[in-house]
C-alpha cells in the first residue's frame, strides 16, 4: 500500500475524495435544500437581537435623582430596506429636524450594515411621531422603537454627559458589546464610570419562520439576558449644590467646592458659568456647538479641575509651614519690618497695605496676609525648596478625583525659567512672587480645598471622591479615597490652624467677613494678580469646625476682586445654609 | 533561461491565475454594499491585485535563484520564523488574539510564514540518506512542536493544526511502517474517546488487534496499550481541572452551535447564504446576506459564501474543478520528480493546500468547525497569499528545473 509507486495515487486519490465530499454537500446545500434556505434569506428568518441593558442611574448622597433615563421614542433606518435613496433622505431631512449632510454621513457610516437598525433620531417629540406614522407605511426603512433616554435634571459638571458613540470609540468598544447605536458616557462620571453604568449587552437569537414555527438551528442558549448597569450614589448632596449654584454671582465666572473633611467625599462641585448637558444627548447642531466653543465665558470648562490659577495669598500657609518644618523660622520668629514693602535686590517689592504691618510672626503674618513676611522668608529657602514642598502638599499635582482630564496645574523651575526667559534670568524675583502665590505658580481650585481639608483633618490628606457607592444588580461596593500626610509635624499643624483662626474670627483679620459668633470658620483669603482682567482673583479656603471639623471649601472667582470682600461674604452665606441644614 | 518552456508546467500556472481571479472578483463583490440602487465598493479588490503584483516578483525570483541558495536558507528562514512567531506575542491584541504584526501600512502574520519553513525544514531532514525510523521521529517533531506551540499561545488553534497535518503527511509520505502512524495518532483518538468507556474499550480492542495483525511483539503491543490507557484516565481529571470558560471555548470549536453568538450564527448564517444561492446564484453583487451584520469575515474566511450565494451551485462546482484540477497537477508532479527533497516539499505543499481548501470551504458548509483558515488564493489576505504562491512558485520551479531521461 505503501510502496512508493503507488503513492501519487494515493495523493489524487485523497484529493479527489475532499472534492467529492465538498460536491455533495454542496449539492445538499445549495441544490436539494436550495428553495428552503432563499426563503430564510429573503425573510431574514435567523437574526440576532441584542437587548440593551438599562443604564444605571445617579443619585445624590440622600437618594435624590440627579440623573434619571426618560422614556423616548425613537427613529432607526434599516439601510438594505431603502427603495429610493432620495426620497427616504428627503422625509427625513423634512421631518426630523436633521440636516442633509448628518444623513448622509449616516448612510456612509454604516454602509455595511445593511441589514441593522441604526438610530437616525432620538427622542422624536410625540407630536412629530403622531404626524409622521401614517406616512411611515411608504418607508419601509423607517421604524419607530421605545427606548430610554438621559435626563439631567440639574445643571454641573460633574456628572458629565453621553452622547452617540463615535466610530474610534466603538471600533475599540464593539468587542465589549456595544453597538454603533449605542450611548456612551463623553466626561466627567458618565465617562470615568461608563463600564459600570452600562451594564452588559444581552442577546437573543430569533429564528422562527412566517407561521412561528422554530427553525431549529439552534437547540440551547437562545437568549442571554442583559445585566442592567450599576447606579451610582454621590458624596454630593444636591440642596447644598442647588443652593450655591443659585447664590452664584450671575456675572462672575467662578467655582465653589466643598468637601466632608474626615471622607474627602465632595459635597457640592460648583463650576460657573455652567451649561445644559441635555443638549449633548441629541446631536447637537454645528451652530449651537459653535456659540457654546465661542462663548467668552467658557461654560464648558470645568473650573474646578480644568481649570488652573494662580492661588495668591490662599497659598501663604503652604510657604509658612515650609518655614516651620525647615526651621528657618519658629513661632517668634520675626522677619523684616513691613513699611508697604520690602527691597530685594535693586527691587522693590509691595505690600498689599500701603502703610505697612511693621514686624510680624507667622502667626499674625497669616492673619493679617502680609507679604513682606513671606517675602522675606522667601529669601531664605531655594525654589527647589518651595516646588517640592508644594508638591509634597499635593498641589500642582494631580489629586486623582474620580473624574475625566483633571489637571496637574504648576510650579516653574528654574529650568523652565532658563528655557522661557533666557539665560541670564534673575530667579529671586519670580520666587519671591510665588512665595504669595502670585507669578507662574498654577493651582486648581480641587487642590486647594483638598489642602485646607487636610488641615482640618489634622494633616491626613484625602484623595476627592464624589462616587461614595456603586448598586449592581449583584453587588454594592464602597468607595473611599486614598489617605496620605501632608509634611507638617502636629506642633507646626496647630500653629496654622490658630492662624487661620484668627484669619476669619480676630479684628482685622482678612476673613472676617465670614465669621460667625457660634460657629469657628477657619481660613485664609486671596487675591490673584493676574493678566485676564484687571480685578484680581478672588480666592477664600479654608474648614469650619463645630464639634470637630467637618467642611472644608474653597471660594474662587475669577476677577471678581479681593478674596475677604467677594469671595468670605460667598462663603459665609453657605456655611450659614449649611449649619441650618445640619441641626434639621 | 528562465522558463524551459517544454517542461514548464503552464496548465498549473494557468489552473492557479484562475483561482486568483475568481479570488479578485469575489473579494470585490464581498466588499460592496448597496443602498437603495446605489453600489459602493471598499478597495478591498485592488490591495488583493497589489499583493497578486507582488507575488508574481516572488515567483519570478524563486524562478531565478538557484536551487542551493534555497537549501541553504532553510534553516536560517525556519530560525526567523520561530523568532517572528516569538516577537508577535508582544504585539497587540486583535480579535481576541495575537496573530498580527501590525506595520502600519500592513500587517504581517508569521504564522503564515512558518508553516513553508517548516515544511522545507522538515523536508530536508526526512530526505537525509540512511535516517532511520527512530531518527526521523527525534527529528521532526521538535521541529514541529516548536511552532505550534509559540502559534498555540496567540491562541490560533486552526492554524496549529495545519502543521500537524504537514508533519502526517510527510511521515505517511517516507518510509515509515504504518504502525508508527497508527501510534502517532492513536492518542488523539485516545483523547476523544475518553469521554465515554464503552468506546474506548472499542477503540483499544481494536487498536490490539491491527498492532498484533502487524505482527509486532507483544512488548510494542503491550506498551501502546498501557500508554493510550494512561492518556484514557489523565483526560478526564485535565478536562475537569480547566475552567468553564476554557471548557466552553474548546467544546465550540468542537460543536460551534453551542456558541449561538459567536461562531454558530456565523456557520448558520453561511449556509443560508449559501443555500439561498440556490443553482444559479442571485448574480454578481446581488447577494444580500454578506452585509448582514455578525458575518464580518466575508471577504477572508467566509468568502465562499459569497460566492455561494451570488454564483451559486454552479459557481461554486466550477470553483471546486478549479482547485481540484490544481491540486491534481501538483499530485501528479510528485512521481516527475527524482530528488528526494523536492518530493517531500511537494507534498507538504499539496496536503497542506488541500487541507485548507476543505476546512475552508467545509467550515462554509457547516461541516467543519470553525478555524480561520482562509481559502488559499481566494481570501483577502497579504501574507497568506504571498506565502501560498511563494509554495506554488517552489512546484513550478521543481519542475521547471527537472532532469528528463
Amino acid at each position: 500500500m505503501f510502496n512508493s509507486k503507488y503513492k501519487p495515487n494515493l495523493q489524487v486519490n485523497i484529493t479527489a475524495l475532499i472534492f467529492i465530499i465538498l460536491g455533495i454537500c454542496l449539492f445538499n446545500l445549495q441544490v436539494i435544500q436550495g428553495q428552503n434556505y432563499s426563503h430564510i434569506a429573503e425573510n431574514n428568518y435567523v437574526r440576532i437581537k441584542t437587548i440593551f441593558p438599562i443604564r444605571g442611574e445617579i443619585y445624590d448622597r440622600n437618594y435624590c435623582s440627579i440623573v434619571e433615563n426618560r422614556p423616548s421614542f425613537n427613529l432607526y433606518i434599516t439601510l438594505g430596506k431603502i427603495e429610493n435613496k432620495e426620497n427616504v433622505i428627503k422625509f427625513i431631512v423634512q421631518n426630523f429636524n436633521i440636516e442633509l449632510a448628518d444623513v448622509k454621513e449616516i448612510f456612509q457610516k454604516n454602509r455595511f450594515r445593511l441589514y441593522q437598525e441604526i438610530l437616525l433620531a432620538q427622542d422624536v417629540p410625540y407630536k412629530i411621531m403622531v404626524e409622521t406614522s401614517e406616512l411611515m407605511n411608504f418607508y419601509p426603512s423607517l421604524s419607530y422603537r421605545t427606548g430610554t433616554v438621559r435626563n439631567y435634571l440639574y445643571k454641573n459638571h460633574f456628572t458629565g454627559y453621553v452622547g452617540r458613540i463615535n466610530e474610534e470609540e466603538h471600533h475599540k468598544l464593539k468587542d465589549q458589546g456595544y453597538s454603533i447605536n449605542s450611548m456612551i458616557g463623553k466626561t466627567g462620571l458618565e465617562k470615568y464610570y461608563e463600564s459600570n453604568l452600562n451594564g452588559i449587552n444581552g442577546y437573543e437569537i430569533i429564528q422562527v419562520d412566517a407561521s412561528g414555527r422554530s427553525l431549529k438551528f439552534f437547540k440551547h442558549n437562545l437568549t442571554k439576558s442583559p445585566q442592567n448597569g450599576s447606579d451610582l450614589i454621590l458624596t454630593i448632596d444636591n440642596n447644598l449644590q442647588e443652593y450655591i449654584s443659585s447664590i452664584f454671582p450671575e456675572d462672575i465666572n467662578g467655582t465653589v467646592v466643598i468637601s466632608e473633611v474626615e471622607t474627602g467625599g465632595i459635597l457640592a462641585y460648583i463650576s460657573k458659568p455652567d451649561f445644559d448637558q441635555n443638549i449633548f444627548v441629541n446631536k447637537l447642531s454645528s451652530v449651537a456647538w459653535n456659540e457654546m466653543i465661542q462663548n467668552p465665558n467658557k461654560p464648558m470648562l470645568d473650573r474646578v479641575i480644568h481649570g488652573t490659577y494662580p492661588p495668591g495669598s490662599s497659598y501663604k500657609p503652604i510657604i509658612a509651614s515650609l518655614g516651620l518644618e525647615s526651621e528657618i523660622i519658629t513661632r517668634d520668629t520675626k522677619l523684616a519690618q513691613c513699611k508697604g514693602g520690602l527691597n530685594i535686590g535693586n527691587r522693590f517689592f509691595k505690600c498689599w497695605l500701603d502703610k505697612g504691618h511693621g514686624k510680624l510672626n507667622v502667626v499674625n503674618a497669616i492673619k493679617y496676609s502680609c507679604d513682606v513676611f513671606f517675602y522675606d522668608l522667601s529669601t531664605k529657602c531655594s525654589l527647589e525648596q518651595m516646588n517640592d514642598y508644594t508638591k509634597r502638599s499635593f498641589l500642582t499635582v494631580k489629586t486623582g478625583i474620580d473624574l475625566i482630564g483633571e489637571r496637574s496645574g504648576f510650579f516653574p523651575t528654574y529650568k523652565w525659567y532658563v528655557e522661557n526667559y533666557g539665560k541670564y534670568v534673575g530667579i529671586i524675583g519670580p520666587k519671591v512672587n510665588i512665595s504669595i502665590g502670585q507669578g507662574e505658580i498654577l493651582v486648581t481650585p480641587l487642590q486647594m480645598c483638598f489642602y485646607f481639608n487636610a488641615i482640618a483633618n489634622n494633616g491626613k490628606w484625602i484623595q476627592p471622591h464624589i462616587l461614595e457607592k456603586e448598586i449592581g444588580e449583584k453587588r454594592t461596593i464602597l468607595y473611599s479615597g486614598i489617605t496620605k500626610n501632608l509634611p507638617i509635624s502636629t506642633k507646626n499643624l496647630e500653629m496654622i490652624q490658630e492662624s487661620l483662626y484668627k484669619a476669619v474670627n480676630e479684628r482685622y483679620g482678612t476673613g472676617v467677613a465670614a465669621s460667625f459668633p457660634d460657629i469657628e470658620v477657619y481660613g485664609k483669603t486671596g487675591s490673584a494678580e493676574n493678566h485676564m482682567g484687571k480685578k484680581t482673583h478672588a480666592w477664600f479656603a479654608g474648614y469650619v469646625k463645630w464639634d470637630k471639623p467637618e467642611i472644608a471649601f474653597v471660594v474662587f472667582m475669577e476677577n471678581a476682586g479681593h478674596g475677604g470682600s467677594v469671595a468670605a461674604p460667598l462663603a459665609a452665606k453657605f456655611i450659614k445654609y449649611y449649619d441650618k441644614m445640619r441641626i434639621e | 533561461m528562465l522558463i524551459h518552456v517544454h517542461k514548464f508546467d503552464w496548465a498549473l500556472l494557468i489552473f492557479l491565475i484562475c483561482i486568483l481571479l475568481c479570488g479578485v472578483i469575489a473579494i470585490y463583490s464581498a466588499s460592496t454594499t448597496k443602498i437603495g440602487n446605489e453600489f459602493q465598493t471598499e478597495n478591498y479588490y485592488l490591495k488583493q491585485i497589489l499583493w497578486i503584483a507582488i507575488s508574481i516578483l516572488i515567483f519570478l525570483i524563486v524562478l531565478k535563484i538557484p536551487y542551493p541558495i534555497i537549501d541553504f536558507f532553510t534553516i536560517p528562514l525556519y530560525i526567523f520564523s520561530i523568532l517572528l512567531l516569538i516577537v508577535v506575542l508582544f504585539f497587540p491584541e486583535i480579535k481576541g488574539s495575537h496573530r498580527w504584526i501590525t506595520l502600519g501600512l500592513f500587517n504581517i502574520q508569521p504564522s503564515e510564514l512558518a508553516k513553508i519553513t517548516t515544511l522545507l525544514l522538515l523536508s530536508k531532514i526526512l530526505s537525509k540518506p540512511h535516517i532511520r525510523e527512530g531518527q526521523i521521529l527525534i527529528r521532526s517533531f521538535p521541529i514541529v512542536i516548536l511552532p505550534v506551540f509559540l502559534i498555540l499561545l496567540e491562541p490560533d488553534l486552526g492554524t496549529s493544526l495545519v502543521f500537524w497535518v504537514i508533519l502526517f503527511s510527510l511521515l505517511a509520505f517516507s518510509r515509515l511502517p504504518v504502525f508508527y502512524l497508527i501510534l502517532i495518532i492513536s492518542p488523539l483518538i485516545s483523547i476523544i474517546t475518553s469521554f465515554n468507556l464503552f468506546l474506548f474499550i472499542i477503540y483499544m480492542v481494536l487498536l490490539c488487534y491491527l498492532l498484533y495483525r502487524m505482527r509486532l511483539s507483544l512488548i510494542i503491543v503491550g506498551s501502546a496499550a498501557i500508554v493510550n490507557i494512561f492518556i484514557f484516565i489523565i483526560t478526564p481529571i485535565l478536562w475537569n481541572s480547566l475552567k468553564i470558560y476554557q471548557q466552553n471555548r474548546i467544546l465550540s470549536f468542537i460543536d460551534p452551535m453551542r456558541d449561538p453568538f459567536g461562531a454558530g450564527y456565523q456557520i448558520i448564517q453561511a449556509k443560508i447564504a449559501i443555500g439561498s444561492g440556490g443553482i444559479l446564484g442571485k448574480g454578481f453583487l446581488l447577494g444580500t446576506q454578506k452585509n448582514l451584520n455578525f458575518l464580518p469575515e466575508h471577504h477572508t474566511d467566509f468568502i465562499f459564501s459569497v460566492i455561494g450565494e451570488e454564483f451559486g451551485f454552479l459557481g461554486c462546482i466550477f470553483i471546486l474543478i478549479m482547485f481540484f484540477l490544481f491540486l491534481y497537477k501538483i499530485a501528479r508532479s510528485i512521481n516527475k520528480i527524482k530528488i528526494k527533497e523536492m518530493r517531500y516539499t511537494i507534498v507538504g505543499i499539496l496536503s497542506y493546500l488541500s487541507f485548507q481548501v476543505f476546512v475552508n470551504i467545509g467550515m462554509n458548509l457547516g461541516v467543519v468547525p470553525t478555524t480561520g483558515i482562509p481559502l488559499p488564493f481566494i481570501s483577502y489576505g497579504g501574507s497568506n497569499l504571498l506565502v501560498n504562491i511563494f509554495a506554488v512558485s517552489l512546484v513550478l520551479k521543481y519542475l521547471n528545473e527537472r532532469r528528463t531521461f
